[in-house]
């Protein structure tokens, strides 16, 4: 029988709710038979569903949020004795609908890995680092392991607490990221915390808090379905971001005469579909979004309403060279690199002048002509532009003043805030917004966009965290970011590291370093600390693994790329003796700070007391009692009106902290995620689709942010209530070249990045069979003409060196990323290729994000 | 770690029925052939089962076909699932053939192994999940195998990804079988094998 596709569809639609993505017979069955039967039409199907019936008694549904990426789609979790059974793509999240993407899909099986942790295990000898998966670990029980790891941390603190780190990440639940901040930041009076979100959002943040003095989008997915153009910076969306490229599919298939340029230096999956592709040369995209702008002021298509009501114009420190040496932040260069100037527009213009199309073609390859249709783009009326963009902007040594530029586009043409006009940074991880940047596990600060710098900031955390007051001023200086803290461990200065939520020796750059396989080799001796889920890279260098109750074995929360706030409620119970997070937490803290006060009060029972029970070792609730707590406290700090001293140091420092305002708890729940900033009206509580854009605030905009902070009736219906004399600032940044080129020698570019069958480093996904299946290994992308001169065919196996390091990896001319000549592009996921063992750790000297997309390479056969 | 189910080779060309019916019949089923095959019955005239194109394959793509394949049995075969062929530059296995049963390949796109096939009912792309596997590893990306956007009733948010089959120019060389995230209850992707 032949289905129609209508009535295809809907079956499917219904059957999704059966699709287990254990890759069971019976639940592919049920999602796609070629006859599926309407109900009651057919008594053999009825049968059937019979049986499905009493298949699913003692089946739990709990809502959740995908594990993987910063899409954030909403899923529906199903649990039978024990363990998860199928996880379905949620058809009441507003955002995915139901569907997912093949990672997604197979979810469940993520969990059940046959080499699942779940005993705490110990390395006596250091000699057996990074000697193979398991070597030199023994089992060990959970106190001696927990006694070991806080006397290394107590010793460590107490000799010298700079030698001391936690690197986090933006896969760590809200609430566990919001205490392991607070522990380090006001328990052990440490900065040096920070989340493998600077690895891949540090440009953004800094890019948002240098603009718009608040971080994250003022804009969300439904910009996707409201523009005329798209417009993709750095972006392989259709691999990266599935379910949102998705999205832009439809609205491309569904609006009129939609377009997308794509703005690249290869030819990716999102290129392909693209109506128009700026292929550039690396590093070359801040000349062309400067010749865009330029072209803008000097044909007089920019918006001057909107530049008179809303903006002001910098220039920053220009000769910053490039972050190679690892004194670069403290050299005299190093600590100029923020500082700014104000100067008129006309001024601006000037700075400008020099970025004619000409010149821009001459530096990226790109026509003229082609930047031309760009900024032309910009300047139609008629059309709506949304610009979206990640690693290729982000990653660079650059990363900063290419976010600035993307906005001094938007901002000169008052497309940003506005539905369908924006531009929107996408986020990779499920919860870099939600944790890291929200709750703030950086070095360099504190919950809700605070700054350990800012005097009033640290005053108006001690209220709510009842400190007494200066407590924090201990922690006024930054600690180590990403990249320093793995420099100085790799120099031996680091003698406590403890990580969780990422996977570091696969992740970071410059791997030949890191690992200790030059001369450095601070990582043997540093007592290193891994909570993971499964046997990493990390854990054969860790001293002490701590194994990790993973996903919905707990309840946890993500903040993803579009502020939504989601909570995935507790499904199932960890494996084996593998423990929530949260719990290792409260055991290490309250080990570590035995004996320690604050003001007159112990020390742990000030910090963590109101919720955990140190004699009996565990929460004084259950984990949705225990979560609600804590994010009760976690929202004081946008909500200061629930205490009276933070909302007093609000009034008086203008802290405005009701930007970002967050609901209590169980409106998430109920919700299935909301955006913040939210807002109480009439007792419910209200998501912003649009910050800063005027209009009801039940249509989804900032109408009580505005009418509390802002001014109405302003150019475009927006107002810029939280920038500093409520005007974003526009700032010219020059073009630099790459921090290193291609030579005689290294005559490549390599750029890495991720591809759509794998997250990060593989080792959840590669632990999924049908994943494993779809993508086995990592291949390297060559341009068939640079194959043939260096004698390689599709699928020899070459030698790729920087001047960092080296690893094979097998040649493809395939095409999955179309290389131009003189280019390469490995994805990251594989173990065994260790592609970051060659790749540069230079970063960006204002966000110190590393820049993984541009090392120059040897390749040879190998 | 990593997952390396085997399929039966019947099963993967999706002949289970014909599997059984070999000795019986003596019909010829069509089998997935290396590169450069003769249309099965010239192929089948020249074939003398020596074994040279599977020692040539460097993949170990090539495998001789069972002994319940009747009078088949130790002919070369390609299962897909199992390993697809990688269609090698310079073909070796089609070069190393004495008698002619493999013609000399010089290029990719001169081979015609089969055409694959999707099942549309089985492919959890087309139901809107972002999956496409089979597109992304296909030698011959966006020539091949393209991705054609519909629109999915009742959701103006989200496009259907159609992998989309190009006959005139898909080799049958079965990666998208190997790599197909859908294997229950019967692949969503198959190789007819060329006649």
């Amino acid at each position: 029988m032949e289905l129609s596709r209508r009535k295809f569809i809907k079956t499917s639609a219904i059957a999704m709710a059966s699709a287990a993505a254990t890759g069971s017979i019976a639940s592919l069955v049920g999602c796609s038979s070629p006859e599926p039967a309407e109900e009651g039409a057919d008594p053999a199907a009825s049968a059937d569903a019979q049986a499905a019936a009493n298949d699913r008694e003692g089946i739990t549904q709990t809502v959740g949020v995908c594990r993987f990426c910063g899409c954030g789609c909403g899923v529906i979790v199903e649990a039978k004795d024990g363990k998860v059974v199928a996880v379905k793509g949620d058809p009441d999240n507003g955002s995915n609908l139901g569907l997912n993407c093949v990672k997604g899909y197979h979810l469940a099986t993520a969990l059940y890995g046959e080499d699942r942790l779940t005993t705490p295990m110990i390395r006596d000898d250091k000699a057996t680092k990074g000697t193979g998966a398991g070597a030199g670990l023994r089992e060990a029980t959970w106190d001696e392991a927990l006694d070991l790891v806080a006397s290394k941390l107590r010793e460590t603190w107490k000799a010298d607490k700079s030698r001391l780190a936690f690197w986090g990440s933006g896969q760590q639940p809200i609430v566990e990221g919001y205490c392991q901040a607070k522990f380090w930041k006001a328990g052990l009076l440490s900065n040096n915390i920070d989340p493998n979100a600077r690895l891949c959002m540090a440009s953004a943040v800094v890019g948002f808090m240098n603009v718009f003095q608040t971080d994250e989008p003022a804009g969300c997915y439904s910009d996707i379905d409201e523009t005329d153009t798209f417009v993709t910076w750095g972006a392989n969306m259709a691999e990266a971001h599935p379910m949102l490229y998705s999205r832009v599919q439809a609205r491309i298939l569904n609006g009129t005469d939609v377009k997308h340029y794509d703005v690249t230096t290869m030819n990716t999956r999102t290129s392909a579909n693209a109506d128009k592709v700026l292929l550039m040369n690396p590093g070359s995209d801040l000349a062309i979004a400067n010749a865009v702008a330029n072209y803008l002021i000097v044909n007089d298509l920019y918006d001057k309403d909107f530049v008179a009501d809303h903006l002001k114009f910098k220039q920053g420190t220009e000769d910053i060279g490039n972050a190679f040496e690892d004194g670069y932040d403290k050299s005299e260069v190093g600590q100029t690199v923020d500082a700014v100037e104000e100067i008129t527009f006309e001024q601006f213009a000037e700075r400008l002048a020099p970025y004619t199309l000409e010149y821009a073609e001459e530096i990226s390859g790109v026509p003229a002509a082609d930047i031309k249709e760009l900024a032309e783009v910009f300047a139609d009326k008629d059309r709506k532009v949304l610009s979206l963009w990640t690693m290729g902007v982000n990653q660079h040594n650059r990363g900063t003043w290419m976010n600035h530029c993307i906005y001094n586009i938007h901002l000169l043409t008052g497309r940003y805030a506005r539905p369908g006009d924006g531009a929107f940074s996408l986020t990779g991880q499920p919860s870099a917004c939600g944790t890291a940047r929200e709750v703030g596990t950086f070095c360099h600060r504190l919950p809700a966009d605070l700054l350990v710098a800012q005097e009033p900031h640290r005053r108006y955390s001690e209220a709510i965290w009842n400190l007494p007051e200066g407590y924090l001023d201990a922690i006024e200086k930054p600690g180590m970011h990403t990249v320093k803290m793995f420099r100085e461990l790799s120099n031996g200065n680091i003698d406590f590291l403890w990580s969780a939520h990422n996977n570091w020796a696969v992740s970071m750059p410059n791997l030949t370093r890191f690992l200790g396989k030059g001369d450095k080799k601070g990582i043997v001796d540093a007592f290193i600390v891994v909570s993971e889920v499964y046997p990493t890279l990390s854990t054969q260098y860790a001293d002490v693994v701590l194994p990790a109750a993973m996903w919905v074995e707990r309840e946890g929360q993500f903040g993803n790329a579009e502020r939504r706030t989601a909570v995935f409620e507790k499904a199932v119970d960890p494996p084996g003796d593998a423990k929530w997070d949260l719990w290792m937490l409260m055991e290490i803290a309250k080990r570590t700070l035995e004996g320690e006060t604050i003001g007159d009060a112990d020390a742990f029972d000030a910090l963590f007391g109101e919720w955990y029970d140190k004699d009996a070792a565990d929460f004084k609730g259950d984990e949705r009692e225990t979560s609600r707590a804590i994010w009760e406290e976690y929202r004081t700090f946008s909500n200061p009106s629930l205490n009276p001293a933070a909302e007093a140091i609000n009034a008086e420092a203008k802290l405005k902290m009701e930007n970002k305002q967050l609901a209590p708890y169980d409106e998430y729940i109920e919700n299935h995620g909301l955006t913040w900033p939210v807002r109480e009206v009439d007792g419910k509580w209200l998501a912003t689709k649009w910050r800063f854009c005027d209009g009801p605030q039940e249509d989804g905009f900032d109408q009580y942010g505005i009418e509390q902070y802002g001014a109405q009736d302003l150019a475009g219906g927006v107002s810029f209530y939280k920038s500093a004399d409520q005007r974003p600032s526009v700032v010219f940044r020059p073009w630099e070249p790459p921090a290193e080129e291609p030579s005689e020698e290294y005559p490549f570019w390599l750029c890495t990045g991720r591809l759509l069958e794998h997250w990060h480093t593989g080792s959840m996904t590669r632990r999924i069979p049908e994943l494993d299946r779809a993508l086995p290994e990592a291949l390297m992308d060559m341009n068939p003409d640079d194959c043939k001169e260096l004698g390689l065919v599709d699928g020899d196996m070459a030698r790729v060196t920087s001047r960092y390091g080296t690893c094979e990896v097998k040649v493809s001319t395939a095409g999955r990323t179309a290389q131009p000549k003189g280019r390469v592009f490995v994805p990251f996921f594989a173990e065994e290729t260790l592609i970051n063992l060659v790749v540069q750790d230079v970063y960006c000297p204002l966000s110190k994000e590393p820049d993984y997309k541009k090392t120059p390479v040897r390749i040879e056969k190998a | 770690m990593p997952f390396k189910g085997i399929a039966a080779i019947a099963v993967a060309l999706g002949t289970v029925a014909a599997t059984a019916a070999y000795g019986a019949t003596r019909e010829t089923p069509s089998l997935l052939r290396p590169p450069g095959a003769l249309h099965e019955g010239g192929f089948f005239e020249r074939c003398v089962k020596c074994g040279r194109c599977i020692e040539a394959c460097p993949y170990r793509c090539i495998v001789a076909a069972p002994r319940d394949a009747g009078f088949q049995a130790g002919t070369p075969v390609i299962d897909p699932r199992a390993h697809a062929c990688r269609m090698c530059d310079g073909f070796p296995c089609s070069a190393a053939c004495p008698t002619g049963a493999l013609e000399p390949v010089a290029t990719r796109d001169e081979v015609r192994m089969g055409t694959a096939r999707v099942n549309k009912d089985l492919c959890i792309s087309y139901v809107g999940n972002r999956c496409e596997v089979c597109y992304r590893a296909c030698p011959l990306i966006d020539e091949a195998i393209t991705i054609e956007f519909a629109a999915r009733e009742g959701d103006a948010i989200h496009a259907i990804f159609e992998p989309v089959i190009n006959e005139d120019v898909c080799t049958g060389c079965g990666l998208c079988v190997e790599r197909c995230v859908v294997s229950e209850p019967a692949l969503a992707i198959t190789i007819e094998p060329a006649t």
